[in-house]
């Protein structure tokens, strides 16, 4: 593409497009500019534009579509992948680099955030040894005086060096950072103090100010990422002026930077936070050096944190300024900058209490924003709040002070318990954070339960409970003071450990009752800590609580809990579907009775998420839900899978017509269950079903195979005469899902389950005339490509097939491909590789169908295939002695491998849809040990004299030796 | 897995400051060694003469005032204060001080010249360079048998400088042979002074790698700073320690010439001196040691080391601490026999400390260690390292700013969830680690920008907390 206004032209045409919103017009003209990114000059085009375009919007389009033109090509990968060339020549890459720069400074804010994108991802590629001039040409800017400018390339150096907070030293990075410090640290440093000494002549200019002080935090961070890795020489050496500065920036304060917003942060807190950042990185790692500005620090932190106000915006600055507290606190040779009665006092007073109090924000989000405020409060992601960052203080704090500040805590909680008695409706907020210091402190003292005894104990945690939380969920209204709720049902969740059983159980209907409430937080969290409570273990590995002390409040706990999901808010809330698959899992056939009603709704509740489903969890547990009232019921009454059925198909039938693909995985595994419960032949309505399981498109998804073979297996376990008579033409489809699976290393092993279902269960002449493809087919996978995988599963299969046809068999149907074909496998593929076999079943599987060859073969014993006789038992006895081969050949590792393919489909998605382990060989061969010594025995009377010569010629001492033992265990000897 | 001092070349930080000194100059005090060099008089106080009355006088042919010209050399480099090497130097004078040092029978004007020498080698590397280049080398070891105590003694001290500027000019000085003249100068009459001088070069002929200096030279050194580090005066033993400190940075075969000549238990019981500037180069040398083979480490731990550890571990001084976690984690790389020696002799409790509140730079070596613990210990010592409580303090420490650490304190839980999954204590480990915090922080590191941070810590909770 030449540099032409012709193409300019067409350029901002099609780049107008793709801001259509019609994906008519969008989509070609996206292609279109994917089309031409290889030609040369298209970047230049773009910055052209970015540039010179007299519309503002091409403008802004050309700067994002150079950028993410940048994001995809710039990057010249390895010459290993060959389908990636290198898209941008070098010419263009040279002319990019050579006008970026000053392109960037010259533009409008909007399109220097993008261009300085593009810089950092150029650089971090091409810098330092690709674009030498880089940072000299960043550096001249600084002198420009022109803030504008200067911020865009603080920007840009961030953007560079930023990610040296996170690498790992190497000699690479650490010549880079020296490079820039060498070239940037003293510019940086005068411009550090030239813009605060422009701060202190603009003090009265608002829009002057605000320019300066977006300098301050840019060169803020760019200190922390420069001072990452490790201490410069150059910031050692000029510690003095920047931690003065940094001091007094954190004391400043100017009202025309205050900002009249609550929410988002001002440019003064965000520059204080960086410092405290700085602040916090010295102290952690240069603590040496930074000793002697440290007191200075605390307590201008200390001043800050007394000073800052409760509005969100602080709430960055606070967590970062008392974690920073909380860090040095528990260093001791600052101990003493704490260990005042007093001080510890006023920091417990003025900086941790405050900041443990429920503010109107918490509020606000405990109401109206409630899957926020759980996910924070519950899950612990809560890591950058004030009241997280408090906790991590006074946990600080005890690693000196634990009994004077336990002692100050004490005296708090109980006069904020007093506030609260006084006038709950006024000071319900009191105890909230009564109830939220006991929380954080006696958790610590829960960590020390292993190993220590409690030494010291804010309160004691049982008689708190008794006296101030169980008073507030017996109370009659379940709607009243509903924070208070949430933070009792919280303790008992927390305590559940340490608080005895007995006061559980009296908890238990309190939580019951709470599932009523109308607060979405309330009543979740009675639902989580009720399936907490559930999933408790006690003596024996049973369940701490059980379904016999659980029996007086079924039916109440069922009908809240379906009660609940009809809550405004709470439609898809997965607390409570866990906390209805923990219940059913606990209580197993006493809900039995209210099944119906629980299917129905459940059903009704499948059908209305499946229309659009958002909430996985909520849908896995929805499943699982499902599969245990199926099983519970039907392990009881065997006969009820038919209203099951009933209830359920018609929702699947229209989940799979929809194709709602989230869902389908799971409706095969549900299938495949309820399937298997049949004791008899296989339903008709399944066999109707049956061929379009065999659609290849339904193969297409990688997420459908493991449960549709799951699926397909219960059909040939439960139908295979029903496929054999009814079906014979579908199993070439059968055969041919078989062969797909077979080609692809990933799913193989699922190929080798269907194929193993086909050979266990199907008659013997419905596949005969498919043998030989099948073992055709096998090879010439193992012709292209064999992998350790493969060919652990191809073991089992011929071991398989050996049990079920005969040895003999085997022989012949590999002979009939190839003459002498039989010979290379035991030499080439059996005796080598069957100490690979993984797997119990597997093993034994193999074990079994070695043995045949070993003994019920007669080509074994007198054709050219005897010298393999000893070597073959060898590997048999290897088998059952030796540590398993878990080797795999380092060219294999990048493979895909699923973790434990065996003979059993590993993939279980839904865990009580979950299937025995299945062993065809059973009750056949209870020790394969014994049965080899059997079989063995037999065969020597057959022909006497043969084994023991075979065996004294040419098996190894250890393995004769293994031998005798298993023909002693078996009491057999050999003639 | 051992690792070796060095792992990067390129320093960030400023040199070394408890490191021992490269090169250094001689200073006169006040007016006091004027009267002492001098002898009587006082006379006309201090002969002041311009840069080009020097050279002019130098270039001369009146020994008088090429003494008197020296000297004024030597005592402009001599000043407390920015002694002018630069000037000096572009007088072009340096080959005619060099020429000075061969006037034997001017020993004054020798002595003038080696004092001027050394001060301008103590300088920059290419300060030295001038001074080598003006083929001082030669003069200066040949005046190591001068007759003149004080001149042969400011001739070692010259040779210092000039072996401390690098290897290139430390495989100089051995192939122009210095060690011998060098060696000769050591006797039980030589002044405790002029002894510090000499092992003080002797530890920069040690000093410096890449390459390392000569094997035969180090034969030769070995057993006289063996019996230097006997002496009672605490300079000769820091310099003799920094010596083996050097010689044992380096590959296992360099490791065992020192482990050969027996002087392993010395240097233990010198790990224990209340000196810093003697504990600090034999931690450092015991250090090395441990870095080579397991029976190379075996016979540190014979000689004591052990013993020695616990003290250092809770020393005063970061470095200190540092230095002696790093010494451990090093030992704790050994096989379980050397793991169990640790075990024993009481090193879990003060590694513990370090890692709750040591040094950060200590700490970053104490996780070191407890992964190769980990690693190589059999699941009965694991289990006695978690129930010393290591959890707690290691699991804290995965909020430390480097992502290295944070990747090895993720791959010793992974360790130590191997170790519980072979006793069927998986779900109480699990316990253990959500009670102490340490779930919450591993959470927060999937969102790491480091990738193998992010990776690592992903892949724990999979594999452990996930289930339910």
């Amino acid at each position: 593409m030449e540099l032409s206004d012709a193409n300019l032209q067409t350029l901002t045409e099609y780049l107008k497009k793709t801001l259509d919103p019609d994906p008519a017009i969008r989509r070609p003209a996206e292609k279109f500019l994917e089309s031409v990114e290889g030609s040369q000059n298209y970047p230049l085009l773009l910055l052209t534009l970015l540039e010179k375009s007299q519309e503002n919007v091409i403008k802004v389009c050309a700067s994002v579509t150079f950028k993410n033109y940048i994001k995809r090509n710039w990057r010249i990968v390895g010459i290993l992948v060959e389908d990636e060339p290198n898209k941008i020549c070098e010419s263009d890459r040279i002319a990019i680099k050579a006008n970026i720069v000053p392109l960037m400074l010259s533009s409008p804010e909007q399109i220097q955030k993008q261009l300085s994108d593009a810089i950092s991802i150029i650089g971090r590629e091409d810098f330092p040894q690709k674009w030498p001039d880089l940072l000299t040409e960043m550096v001249n800017r600084f002198q420009s005086g022109d803030f504008h400018v200067i911020n865009g390339v603080l920007r840009t150096a961030h953007s560079l060096f930023k990610r040296y907070r996170h690498e790992f030293k190497s000699n690479e990075l650490w010549t880079e950072i020296k490079l820039v410090l060498d070239a940037f640290a003293l510019p940086l440093t005068n411009l550090f103090k030239a813009t605060i000494e422009l701060c202190s002549t603009h003090a009265n200019d608002a829009s002057a100010l605000k320019v300066l002080f977006s300098s301050l935090i840019l060169i803020a961070k760019l200190f922390y990422s420069l001072n990452f890795q490790d201490l410069p020489e150059f910031f050692e050496d000029n510690m003095e002026t920047w931690m003065t500065n940094f001091h007094s920036l954190l004391t400043l304060d100017n009202k025309l930077l205050q900002t009249d917003d609550e929410e988002e942060a001002g440019l003064l807190e965000l520059l204080k936070s960086q410092i405290c950042d700085n602040a916090a990185l010295y102290a952690q790692k240069y603590d040496e050096e930074f000793q002697p500005y440290l007191p200075r620090f605390v307590t201008a932190i200390w001043n800050l944190l007394v000073t800052t106000g409760q509005e969100v915006k602080y709430d960055l600055l606070v967590s970062n300024a008392i974690q920073f507290l909380a860090s040095v606190c528990e260093r001791p040779h600052y101990k003493h900058l704490f260990e005042d009665q007093n001080t510890l006092t006023s920091i417990c007073e003025k900086v941790i209490v405050p900041n443990m109090e429920f503010r109107a924000a918490d509020e606000e989000a405990f109401e109206d924003n409630s899957e926020e405020y759980i996910r924070r409060d519950l899950e612990g992601s809560d890591i950058d709040t004030r009241r997280r960052a408090a906790c991590d203080l006074v946990r600080g704090l005890c690693k000196f002070f634990e009994g004077p500040v336990t002692g100050i805590f004490s005296g708090y909680v109980n006069s904020m318990l007093q506030e609260y008695a006084k006038n709950p409706s006024v000071n319900w907020k009191h105890k909230d954070a009564a109830i939220y210091l006991v929380t954080s402190l006696a958790s610590k003292a829960q960590t020390q339960k292993h190993g220590i005894t409690q030494a010291n104990e804010l309160v004691n945690l049982t008689e708190f409970f008794v006296n101030h939380i169980q008073p507030d969920l017996k109370s009659a209204s379940v709607n009243e003071f509903p924070v208070l709720k949430a933070d009792g049902i919280k303790y008992i969740m927390i305590f559940r450990n340490q608080v005895p059983k007995e006061q559980l159980l009296v908890s238990i209907p309190l939580l019951i009752n709470h599932l009523q409430a109308e607060s979405i937080v309330v009543h979740t969290y009675a639902a989580h800590a009720l399936e907490r409570l559930f999933t408790m273990r006690g003596t024996n590995n049973t369940t701490l609580i059980t379904a016999a002390e659980m029996a007086p409040f079924v039916e109440v706990l069922l009908t809240n809990l379906f009660k609940a999901l009809t809550l405004p808010g709470s439609s898809e809330n997965e607390y409570i579907m866990k906390a209805i698959m923990r219940s059913f899992s606990l209580l197993q056939e006493s809900i039995i009775p209210y099944i119906p009603s629980v299917i129905t709704q459940l059903t009704q509740k499948l059908l209305a998420v499946s229309k659009n489903p958002s909430k996985p969890h909520f849908n896995h547990y929805m499943f699982e839900s499902i599969c245990l009232s199926i099983r519970i019921t039907c392990k009881a009454n065997p006969d009820a899978v038919g209203s099951f059925e009933e209830a359920l198909f018609m929702v699947f039938t229209e989940i799979l017509q929809n194709d709602v693909q989230e869902f389908i995985p799971y409706v095969f595994q549900v299938m495949s269950l309820l399937l298997e419960m049949h004791k008899n032949e296989i339903p008709s309505s399944y066999m109707a079903l049956f061929p379009h399981l065999l659609q290849p498109v339904l193969w297409e998804r990688t997420g459908n195979i493991p449960p549709l073979v799951r699926l397909l297996q219960a059909y040939l376990e439960r139908g295979a005469n029903t496929i054999a008579s009814a079906a014979a033409d579908k199993i070439p489809g059968l055969l041919g899902v078989f062969q797909k699976l077979i080609a692809s290393k990933a799913n193989d092993h699922q190929g080798f389950y269907l194929l193993n279902s086909i050979i266990e269960h199907m008659p013997p002449e419905s596949v005969d005339q498919y043998r030989k493809q099948i073992f055709i087919l096998l090879f010439q996978r193992l012709q292209n490509s064999k992998t350790t995988k493969f060919i652990k599963s191809f073991l089992v299969f011929i071991n398989l097939y050996c049990i079920k046809y005969g040895a003999l068999a085997l022989q012949e149907i590999f002979d009939s491909i190839q003459p002498k074909m039989f010979g290379m496998v035991l030499e080439k593929i059996i005796i080598p590789e069957i100490q690979k076999v993984s797997g119990q079943v597997e093993k034994k599987i193999c074990a079994v169908g070695i043995t045949k060859i070993l003994t019920e073969c007669p080509p074994m014993m007198d054709t050219e295939y005897t010298k393999l006789w000893t070597p073959l038992l060898q590997a048999l006895i290897g088998l059952f002695e030796l540590p398993e081969d878990d080797t795999i050949p380092d060219e294999e590792h990048f493979i895909d491998i699923e973790d434990t393919p065996g003979y059993q489909t590993a993939f279980s998605q839904l865990a009580f849809a979950g299937k025995k382990e299945h062993d065809p060989v059973g009750q056949m061969v209870n020790n394969p040990r014994i049965h080899l010594a059997q079989s063995l025995h037999k065969l020597s009377t057959a022909c006497p004299g043969r084994v023991p010569s075979m065996l004294s010629t040419s098996l190894n001492a250890e393995a004769l030796q293994y031998l005798q033992g298993y023909l002693q265990a078996a009491s057999v000897t050999l003639l | 897995l051992r690792r070796q001092r060095v792992e990067v070349n390129i320093e960030l930080r400023k040199a070394k400051k408890d490191e021992q000194i490269l090169k250094r100059r001689s200073i006169s005090f006040s007016l006091m060694d004027e009267s002492v060099s001098l002898g009587e008089e006082k006379r006309n106080e201090i002969i002041q003469l311009s840069l080009e009355e020097i050279v002019e006088a130098v270039n001369g042919s009146d020994t008088e005032l090429q003494l008197q010209a020296t000297q004024a050399t030597r005592r402009m480099l001599s000043r407390q204060k920015d002694p002018p090497i630069n000037q000096i130097l572009e007088l072009g004078i340096i080959p005619r001080l060099v020429e000075f040092l061969t006037h034997a029978d001017n020993a004054p004007l020798q002595f003038e010249a080696a004092w001027a020498l050394t001060n301008i080698a103590s300088g920059t590397s290419d300060h030295t360079k001038a001074v080598v280049e003006g083929g001082a080398i030669p003069a200066f070891i040949s005046l190591l048998s001068s007759q003149h105590m004080h001149i042969s003694e400011q001739s070692v001290w010259a040779l210092g400088n000039i072996a401390g500027d690098g290897p290139l000019y430390r495989d100089a000085l051995i192939n122009c042979n210095v060690i011998p003249p060098l060696l000769a100068l050591v006797s039980p009459v030589t002044p405790v002074g002029f002894l510090r001088n000499i092992t003080w070069t002797l530890s920069n002929l040690c000093r410096n790698k890449n390459p390392y200096p000569p094997l035969d030279a180090v034969k030769k050194v070995l057993p006289v700073l063996v019996c230097l580090m006997e002496h009672e005066d605490k300079d000769i033993i820091s310099d003799s320690c920094w010596a083996v400190s050097y010689l044992t940075d380096g590959s296992n075969d360099r490791i065992q010439i020192v482990v050969d000549t027996g002087i392993l238990p010395r240097l233990v019981e010198l790990m224990a001196s209340p000196e810093l500037i003697i504990m600090t180069p034999a931690l450092r040398a015991i250090g090395n040691v441990v870095t080579g083979t397991d029976e190379q480490t075996q016979a540190a731990i014979d000689a004591g080391v052990l013993a020695v550890l616990p003290h250092l571990l809770r020393h005063a001084k970061p470095t200190v601490q540092k230095e002696a976690a790093w010494t451990l984690s090093n030992i704790a790389a050994g096989p379980c026999q050397q793991i169990q020696q640790l075990i024993t002799s009481g090193l879990l409790p003060p590694l513990m400390e370090l890692l709750d509140k040591g040094d950060f730079k200590a700490q970053k070596e104490g996780v070191w260690a407890v992964a190769n613990f980990t690693t190589g210990g059999t699941v009965e010592q694991v289990v006695e390292l978690v129930q010393s409580g290591v959890l707690k303090p290691l699991l804290n420490l995965l909020l430390a700013k480097d992502s290295k650490t944070i990747l090895v304190i993720l791959d010793t839980i992974s360790n130590f969830f191997l170790a519980a999954e072979k006793l069927g204590e998986t779900e109480r480990l699990c316990l253990l680690v959500e009670e102490l915090g340490g779930l919450e922080k591993i959470e927060a590191l999937q969102t790491h920008d480091n990738n193998m941070v992010y990776r690592a810590a992903l892949s724990i909770i999979e594999k452990y907390f996930s289930g339910e």
